[in-house]
């Protein structure tokens, strides 16, 4: 199954986007940015499922969590 | 040892608070929100569990206002000289400590302009109306304590805060001598930045302090790692790395998450009752000595905090202060730190004793200082 790293910068914002996620139903844990450094430098975020992307990006977005990029996790 | 000096730094810790620092050394010795492996995102959920329950116990708007600092002086800084610049106004009060006082003179000298809001005891509305003449077109912060820790009198906060709101005026609170003594809204009551000392009613480890924002911080006073957005030479926008440069004291954090947990099962408003019952106690005895000095009226609550100043007629208040050490009891003399408060009071030039209760005083304790006052008045 696809999993997909959603960067939101800082471990805080990582953390706070885990809750907002669990509370919703969709699984999710925070990492630390994989590959390549991004153009932001580094930085952490959470892993979804790929069948549950679009309603993440949906409830970061609701809750005012930035998002700094989505990169394929596996 | 009777230790009746809370309001400098609380003088005993609940046992849950020491095995959380314990723990954190032992267990979580990883820096938070830096590395990737297990250990340091671990750290990094101790600061967030720690954020969050800080956000809920404060009415903030969500764990990343709290930002974690070195010391309440720190945040202070931070936020005034975070928001301020050259052709800028600031207001502070007559009762502020020198945490508030020498940034405020730092400011001015940069260009900032300064104005003082005469307190006016016991009478809110006269201390508001203070404020309101001192505001001018280019006010742009006013910066208040909540309570005062040479006094104990509590400000009217919500009041000022409804006159920042009406004026477009940032309100930014010394809660020093507040936060988890007296409860505290940061929502309800308008204010837009809080400022907290953890080791003194919170009843956390020193080394830590708290800044929680409602508002954008357009300047730094520290810059350093953030372990984000590092590419960029500037601090990351966003709080709470704008404000948190460096590594973060981890165990003192645990411990005040600890704290907060205590502070929650507790309930602050029976510790404020007990706290406050002791003052007054402590009030009622001293008033019934006439060489005493007492500089407030009885405490109230609601009115005044958990603090009492007193002089011995004839003695300075360092020597009565190191008398009283002599019999086993912890006060402190001079001027608090607060040079503007005693000269409110009238005390600039001698200090007054300060008494301040915590909740793990007892009734016993104050008649132990009781008489040790009436064994100094009578031979001096």
């Amino acid at each position: 199954m696809d999993k997909y790293f959603i960067n939101t910068g800082t471990v805080t914002k990582a953390s706070m986007a885990r809750d907002t996620l669990r509370r919703n139903g969709i699984n999710t844990y925070v990492l630390s940015a994989r590959g390549n450094i991004s153009a932001a430098g580094c930085g952490f975020g959470i892993v979804v499922a790929g069948g549950a992307l679009e309603k993440a990006k949906a409830l970061l977005q609701t809750a005012k969590i930035g998002i700094m990029g989505i990169t394929r996790a596996n | 040892m009777v230790y009746l000096d809370n309001a400098a730094t609380g003088g005993k810790k609940p046992e849950r608070v020491i095995k959380a620092v314990e723990n954190a050394l032992r267990n979580h010795s990883a820096n938070p929100g830096r590395s990737g492996h297990k250990a340091s995102l671990g750290a990094g959920n101790i600061l967030y569990q720690c954020r969050k329950k800080a956000a809920e116990f404060f009415g903030a708007e969500s764990p990343d206002t709290v930002c974690f600092t070195s010391g309440c002086t720190a945040a202070l800084n931070m936020a005034m000289k975070g928001l301020l610049k050259k052709g800028d106004h600031l207001v502070i009060s007559s009762m502020e400590h020198n945490a508030v006082v020498r940034p405020a003179h730092a400011l001015e000298r940069m260009g900032v302009g300064l104005s003082v809001a005469q307190v006016v005891a016991g009478d809110a509305e006269a201390t508001v109306r203070a404020f309101r003449e001192a505001i001018r077109p280019e006010t742009r912060v006013i910066v208040c304590t909540h309570s005062s820790n040479v006094t104990g009198e509590i400000m009217p906060i919500y009041h000022l805060g409804r006159l920042c709101r009406e004026r477009n005026i940032i309100l930014v609170v010394d809660a020093a001598q507040t936060a988890g003594v007296i409860p505290i809204n940061m929502a309800e009551m308008g204010i837009h930045i809080l400022c907290a000392a953890p080791h003194k009613g919170l009843l956390a480890p020193m080394g830590l302090g708290l800044l929680i924002s409602r508002v954008p911080i357009p300047f730094t006073v520290l810059e350093g790692g953030t372990g984000s957005l590092s590419l960029s030479p500037d601090m990351p926008e966003t709080l709470p790395d704008r404000i948190e440069s460096g590594t973060l004291n981890l165990p003192a954090v645990a411990g005040l998450s600890a704290a907060l947990d205590h502070l929650g099962t507790v309930g602050t408003e029976g510790i404020y009752r007990k706290e406050l019952k002791l003052i007054d106690t402590a009030y009622v005895g001293l008033a019934k000595n006439p060489k005493v000095e007492l500089y407030t009226p009885r405490p109230e609550e609601g009115q005044h905090t958990p603090v009492l100043s007193f002089n011995i007629k004839g003695i300075p208040s360092a020597d009565t202060a190191a008398a009283l050490g002599e019999r086993g009891i912890a006060v402190r003399g001079g001027l608090h730190c607060a040079p503007f408060a005693h000269r409110c009071i009238g005390t600039a030039d001698r200090g007054t004793v300060r008494v301040s209760t915590s909740y793990f005083n007892t009734h016993r304790d104050i008649a132990y200082l009781l008489a040790a006052v009436n064994d100094i008045t009578k031979r001096a």
